[in-house]
C-alpha cells in the first residue's frame, strides 16, 4: 500500500506536540518570583543609589551596578539594568548556554552532515530522496516494519464506525493520555506528606510556570474522563455491542470504569484540604459498610482505622503507579480485542 | 464468529489515512479544549479549601460527585444494603453479556435498552442533584 501523507495534519499534530512541550518544559522551570529567595534580596529594593555604582563583574562584561550588589547577590531580574549579563557575566546560568550549545551546535552538525550527504548524493548521481524516506528505508531494511505496518494501517474501518458516537471511547483514551502528561507535570512538585501536600499544591498554583493551568487541565480532564467513560458504556450497552463474541471486551471495559473511579477516589485525597479529607472519609466508610470484608477494605484503604500520612502515601502510590500500570495493560487488551474482532455491526 | 467482519471492502474506509485523520481532528479539538481550560486555569485556578483537620468535621461533608448518588442513597436505606447494592450492581453489569445472550433481532431491543438506560440515568442524576443541594 502506498502510504499517503497529508501535510496539514502533520503540521497540526506537530503544533499540538510543540504546545505540549512548551508547557511541559515551561513547568519544569520555576517562575522568577519563586527562584530568588527573599533573604537574598536587598532590603530596600525601591531606593537604589545609582551614584554609588561601580563595576563588580569581570572587565569584559561592562556592567554597572550599585555597590551593595555583588556577583553572589544579584539584583532581582525586574531591577537588573542588564538582564543578559546574568548569562555573560561571572554568575553564569547553566541552562541558557547549555541550550544554546545544544541547539546551535546541533544545527551546525546537522548542516555539515547535510552538506556531506548532499555532496555524496551528487557524486553518486543517486536519485534524490527526502530525509524522511531515507530514514524509513534505513529502518525498513533492518527491521522490515513496512509490511506489517501497512497491513495495520490499511485495515478497513466500516463506514458506520465513523459516526461520532463511536469515538467516545477514543476520547476517554485521549483524556487518559492528557491525565498522564499533566499528572507527570504535577508530580514534579507534589509532596505526598500531610505536612507538605497542601503547601506543595499552593506552590504549584502560585509559583510554578503554568502550574495552575496544569492543575486545571488535570482536574477537568478527570471529570471528563468519567463522563466519557460512562457515555461510551451507555453507547455500547444500548447498541448491544457486548454480545457474543465481545463479552470479554465488556468485562475489560467494566474494569477500566472501576479503575477510572479508583483514579478519582485516590486523586481526590491528594490536595489534603478539608474537602479532600472528609470526602475520602465518607467514601471509604461506604466501602466499610460491606458485610464480612468491610473492615478489611477500610483498613486496606486507610492503612489503619484513620486517614493519616500512610493513607496519603498509599493513595499516591495507587494513583501514580499501580492504577496507571493496570489501566494501560487493560487498555491494551481492550484495544487489541476491538482490533481483532472489529467494531460491532449495528442493526 | 459470525458477525466478525474484518475483510469486507464495501462500505468501509481505510484505517489510514481516512480514519486516522478523522481521529486526529477529534484529538486536535480536544487538545485545543484542554489548552483553553488551562488558559482559564491561569486566571481562575482550581484552588484549595481549608487545610485538612481531622479534629474538625465540616458541616456539609460530601464525596466526589460520582459517588454522590450512592451517598444520598445511604442516607435513606440501611448502611449494609447501601454498600452491598453497588457491589451487586457492578457484578451484574460485569456478567451482563452472559445474562443477556440472545442476539438482537430488531432495533426494538435497542429501544428497550435505551429506555432502561434512560430510567437508570434519570434516577442517578436525580440522586446526584438531590445530594448536591441537600
Amino acid at each position: 500500500m502506498k502510504i499517503q501523507f497529508r501535510r496539514s495534519y502533520l503540521f497540526a499534530i506537530l503544533g499540538v506536540i510543540l504546545a505540549t512541550f512548551v508547557i511541559f518544559f515551561g513547568t519544569i522551570g520555576q517562575s522568577q518570583a519563586g527562584s530568588t529567595p527573599a533573604e537574598n534580596r536587598p532590603e530596600d529594593e525601591t531606593a537604589i543609589d545609582w551614584t554609588q555604582s561601580k563595576a563588580i563583574f569581570s572587565e569584559n562584561t561592562h556592567i554597572i551596578l550599585p555597590s551593595k550588589y555583588t556577583a553572589a547577590n544579584l539584583p532581582p531580574p525586574e531591577q537588573d539594568p542588564c538582564l543578559h549579563c546574568h548569562i555573560t557575566g561571572e554568575d553564569k546560568g547553566l541552562w541558557t548556554p547549555l541550550v544554546r550549545w545544544i541547539f546551535f551546535g546541533g544545527a551546525g552538525l546537522l548542516f555539515a552532515f547535510g552538506i556531506y550527504r548532499s555532496s555524496s548524493v551528487w557524486v553518486n548521481r543517486a536519485p534524490w530522496k527526502p530525509i524522511t524516506t531515507r530514514t524509513a528505508d534505513w529502518f525498513d531494511s533492518r527491521y522490515e516494519i513496512s509490511e506489517p505496518l501497512s497491513k495495520f494501517l490499511s485495515k478497513p474501518v466500516p463506514k458506520f464506525a465513523t459516526r461520532w458516537w463511536y469515538c467516545l471511547g477514543g476520547i476517554t483514551a485521549f483524556l487518559f493520555v492528557v491525565q498522564g502528561i499533566t499528572g507527570i507535570m504535577l508530580a514534579f512538585y507534589y509532596k505526598p506528606t500531610p505536612e507538605a501536600a497542601y503547601s506543595s499544591i499552593q506552590f504549584i498554583e502560585t509559583q510554578v510556570n503554568f502550574g495552575s493551568a496544569t492543575r486545571m487541565i488535570h482536574h477537568w480532564s478527570s471529570n471528563g474522563m468519567i463522563l466519557m467513560c460512562t457515555a461510551h458504556m451507555i453507547r455500547v450497552f444500548i447498541m448491544g455491542a457486548y454480545k457474543k463474541p465481545r463479552e470479554f471486551n465488556w468485562i475489560s471495559g467494566m474494569l477500566l470504569l472501576l479503575l477510572t473511579l479508583g483514579f478519582g477516589l485516590t486523586g481526590y485525597l491528594l490536595p489534603w484540604d478539608q474537602r479532600a479529607y472528609w470526602a475520602t472519609t465518607v467514601a471509604t466508610e461506604i466501602g466499610a459498610a460491606i458485610p464480612i470484608v468491610g473492615d478489611l477494605i477500610l483498613v486496606f484503604a486507610r492503612v489503619g482505622w484513620d486517614i493519616a500520612a500512610e493513607t496519603l502515601t498509599r493513595f499516591y502510590a495507587l494513583h501514580i503507579l499501580i492504577l496507571p500500570l493496570v489501566t494501560v495493560a487493560s487498555m491494551g487488551a481492550h484495544f487489541l480485542m476491538v482490533r481483532r474482532q472489529g467494531v460491532a455491526k449495528p442493526l | 464468529m459470525a458477525d466478525i467482519d474484518t475483510q469486507s471492502n464495501d462500505n468501509s474506509v481505510p484505517f489510514y489515512p481516512d480514519h486516522v485523520s478523522n481521529e486526529a481532528k477529534v484529538v486536535i479539538g480536544f487538545s485545543v479544549l484542554a489548552l483553553v481550560i488551562g488558559l482559564i486555569g491561569l486566571f481562575a485556578p482550581v484552588g484549595l479549601g481549608e487545610p485538612a483537620d481531622p479534629m474538625n468535621t465540616p458541616a456539609h461533608v460530601k464525596p466526589e460527585w460520582y459517588f454522590l448518588a450512592l451517598y444520598q442513597l445511604l442516607k435513606y436505606i440501611s448502611k449494609t444494603a447501601g454498600a452491598v447494592l453497588p457491589v451487586i450492581a457492578v457484578i451484574v453489569l460485569t456478567i451482563w453479556p452472559f445474562i443477556d445472550r440472545k442476539p438482537d433481532q430488531s432495533s426494538k431491543n435497542y429501544k428497550r435498552r435505551a429506555i432502561l438506560v434512560a430510567i437508570t440515568m434519570l434516577v442517578l442524576i436525580t440522586m446526584t442533584i438531590w445530594g448536591e443541594v441537600s
